[in-house]
């Protein structure tokens, strides 16, 4: 398989093996479409975005692959406890890759987590739904 | 002197709630009201948003101001509230996302929804 769909897996891998404020049940998919009815139960879905080939060193090439872990809920009042809730699993999926090598694939190395969308606006204005993305960088030499 | 524009907005009304409406219940927490609507826009759309793509149906209701009472009191709709449409033996969940006037004399509502659920009876 292909090193980002390797990552992308290992990062499932990691989220499905560990314990959040709130049970996670990630999957991978290349192009993820839900209908709305289904988003009343919480979707975390990791998506491939983008990979970044450079020079490493005269051996090697470096790799910078991103992966999109999209965490997706409909909200029932969409108060500030219902909402807190959902912003704090993301910052626990974000803090709990941070820094960290991934069990299923030790070769890619995190480089940063961007939280690029920390909420969709226009998903809780005309969806009533949480949706926020983090966008994680591993690289890999090889 | 009568406002002649509101008297033929107020026929037409009347006659839409006569002919062109069906029976829907309209829904706040545990209070309820069956009502007659009439089926507006009804859209089957995707959000091309941010790595997930979500799909959803949108669909308006037109409601007379006057029908809708819950509890014993007149209200106005609120986002999250839900219209329950019957329709054979599904239910169809549609839940309120936004809603206006439909008309300038305030007669009635156009309730902006989305599907939410489809129950079967």
């Amino acid at each position: 398989m292909a090193v980002i769909t390797d990552i992308a897996d290992a990062v499932v891998a990691e989220l499905n093996g560990a314990t959040f404020s709130q049970p996670v049940s990630a999957v991978r998919q290349y192009l993820p479409k839900f209908n709305l009815p289904e988003m009343q139960t919480l979707h975390v879905t990791v998506v491939p975005k983008a990979v970044v080939l450079a020079t490493s060193d005269r051996a090697r090439g470096q790799g910078d692959y991103s992966i999109d872990v999209a965490v997706q809920k409909k909200f029932e009042t969409g108060d500030n406890a219902e909402l807190d809730a959902l912003t704090s699993l993301t910052e626990e999926i974000a803090d709990h890759l941070r820094r960290k090598r991934l069990t299923a694939y030790a070769e890619a190395a995190w480089l940063k987590t961007e939280q690029s969308v920390l909420y969709a606006p226009e998903h809780m204005d005309e969806l009533r739904q949480f949706t926020s993305v983090l966008t994680l960088t591993y690289r890999v030499l090889r | 002197m009568a406002d002649l524009f509101e008297r033929g907005s107020n026929w037409l009304e009347g006659q839409r709630t006569k002919y062109c409406t069906r029976d829907v219940t309209y829904v706040r927490a545990a209070d309820s009201v069956q009502v007659r609507a009439t089926i507006g826009r009804t859209e089957f759309q995707t959000d091309d948003g941010e790595a997930v793509r979500i799909r959803f149906t949108d669909r308006d209701f037109l409601i007379l101001t006057n029908d809708l009472v819950l509890a014993g009191n007149s209200t106005l709709p609120e986002r999250g509230d839900k219209v329950r449409e019957t329709q054979g033996n599904s239910v169809f969940v549609f839940e309120v996302m936004n809603w206006r006037y439909s008309d300038p004399y305030r007669q009635t509502f156009r309730i902006e929804t989305k599907l939410v659920a489809t129950e079967t009876l």
